[in-house]
């Protein structure tokens, strides 16, 4: 009974003239020219370096997949509005001093304090800071008509200049934060269980949470269903009576609450915070997202396009860094991954049209 | 007629972009060729840069290592009235880097620790 469909499908192939099976497979191998680069490139680091498919690598792939996804799953909301949002990684760095300095045993920042507050505390403080910004952001977008570009890029700006007055306070004098709280810590990278001796950290559960809960937001509820419609049409959104600011306001604010637990789970990940946490996030972020399908078109895009997305990008940089391939060059590969997935987005949308 | 030969409106970020699917075809090509002729040298010009910052002593040669390597013994740097202490990973040395054990896994750059000889005779 399942492969019902799939003799249907041959069926109709068979009957195809040649010249349409030929454009047929042209299709196919243009829509997934990135795919099969990135399969060759991983089979050919799994020949040089086995480990790489060890599970060691496996879970590290993992885990920093975890680590990226909730940023990523974040912007893409803000990219079915056909916008994008460039301050993401700021943001997360700011997520991240705030909660380094807060959940420490130095106190470098704040020399008045003794102890540490609640986790959670500094988690909904983060939340917030990082939903304030997606406000300004969302705000502007939907009230001002800016392009989200603009928008975001002076939100970058700004959110940056705040993250170096603020490790300039107290005697901290701008220098990286650590020395965070062991319950901090193991509130994020406790091992959650162990397979054949590599331990899972918590923020994969974490993720997994998170990513279910993104799901939810974006297929069942009115919001999400919202977001799609204004994404793919604004006025037929508006007309069709969808709060079409409001809509954009709370993608963004959402997006910025993304940004702010990623920012969380890294200061206990990477066990310090400075100026440069979360520098470049969204660039990763952005291309997860287009590489996952998520279109530049606007109302198109799914949450598992998304987490395969993330998945692709951290299995190609773990391999090439296997490789001892420099990171100087990984940024070149990223920038051509990025073009080579925008121009297979537009081809889809031009031949589905 | 043939309909790949039409330029037709794109939505979105693309809003102003005007190009036909041959044309894009193209593009796709290039920039895959490109991606795989980047990927071939980035892979050939393999090796992370170990980089030593002597801080004030003299200077060491740059290593050229594979991931999971561990940095070649060799002299540590000398400087007139202090006493080498060891290398650290950051500039503010709290990471100490412990050339036996620790392994390289991306280019890095390591800084040096120095101690003063005599700090009360001066």
């Amino acid at each position: 009974m399942s492969n019902q469909p799939e003799k249907a499908k041959a069926e109709s192939f068979k009957s195809l003239s040649t010249k349409d099976k030929e454009r047929k497979i042209a299709d196919l191998l243009l829509n997934n020219a990135m795919y099969i680069i990135i399969l060759l490139a991983i089979i050919y680091i799994a020949i040089q370096r086995p480990a790489f498919l060890g599970l060691s690598s496996i879970v590290n792939v993992i885990s920093l997949t975890a680590a990226k996804l909730p940023i990523a799953l974040g912007i893409g909301g803000c990219i079915v509005l056909t916008g994008t949002d460039i301050s993401a990684g700021r943001v997360v760095g700011l997520s991240a001093c705030i909660s380094a300095s807060l959940l420490t045993t130095v106190f470098k920042v704040f020399p008045n304090m003794t102890s540490a507050p609640p986790i959670i505390a500094v988690l909904l403080l983060v939340m917030v800071v990082g939903a304030a910004i997606g406000f300004v952001n969302g705000f502007s977008v939907a009230e001002f008509k800016l392009h989200p570009f603009i928008v975001t890029l002076s939100t970058q700006l700004i959110t940056y200049g705040i993250i170096l007055m603020y490790l300039m306070h107290g005697t901290n004098n701008g220098q990286t934060l650590s020395g965070l709280t062991q319950s901090y810590r193991d509130f994020v990278t406790k091992t959650l269980f162990t397979v054949g001796g590599v331990a899972i950290p918590r923020y994969v559960l974490y993720a997994i949470i998170l990513t279910i809960f993104m799901w939810i937001v974006w297929n069942k509820t009115t919001f999400g269903k919202n977001m799609f419609a204004v994404g793919s049409n604004e006025e037929a959104a508006n007309v069709s009576g969808v709060n079409v600011s409001k809509t954009i306001i709370m993608v963004f604010m959402l997006a910025g609450i993304m940004y702010a637990i990623t920012g969380f789970f890294d200061g206990a990940r990477i066990a310090s915070a400075n100026a440069n946490t979360g520098l470049n996030y969204e660039c990763d972020a952005i291309a997860a997202c287009v590489i996952g399908g998520v279109s530049f078109v606007g109302g198109i895009g799914r949450i598992s396009g998304i987490v395969i997305g993330v998945l692709l990008l951290q299995i190609i940089f773990a391999g090439l860094n296997f490789l001892s391939v420099d990171a100087n060059m990984l940024y070149i590969i990223k920038g051509l991954i990025i073009l080579i997935a925008c121009a297979i987005d537009m081809r889809k949308y031009l031949v589905r049209k | 007629m043939d309909e790949n030969n039409k330029t037709k409106e794109l939505r979105g970020l693309y809003k102003h972009i005007k190009i036909s699917v041959s044309a894009l075809n193209k593009i796709i090509i290039g920039l895959c060729a490109l991606l795989i002729i980047v990927l071939v040298m980035a892979v050939s010009n393999r090796g992370f840069t170990v980089t030593f910052d002597s801080t004030g002593g003299t200077a060491a040669a740059p290593q050229k290592l594979m991931y999971g390597d561990l940095i070649e013994e060799f002299d540590p740097p000398t400087r007139e009235g202090y006493t080498f202490a060891g290398w650290y990973l950051d500039e503010n040395l709290t990471i100490p880097w412990d050339m036996n054990n620790d392994t390289v896994t991306s280019s890095m750059t390591l800084y040096a620790e120095w101690s003063e000889n005599n700090p009360s005779a001066e």
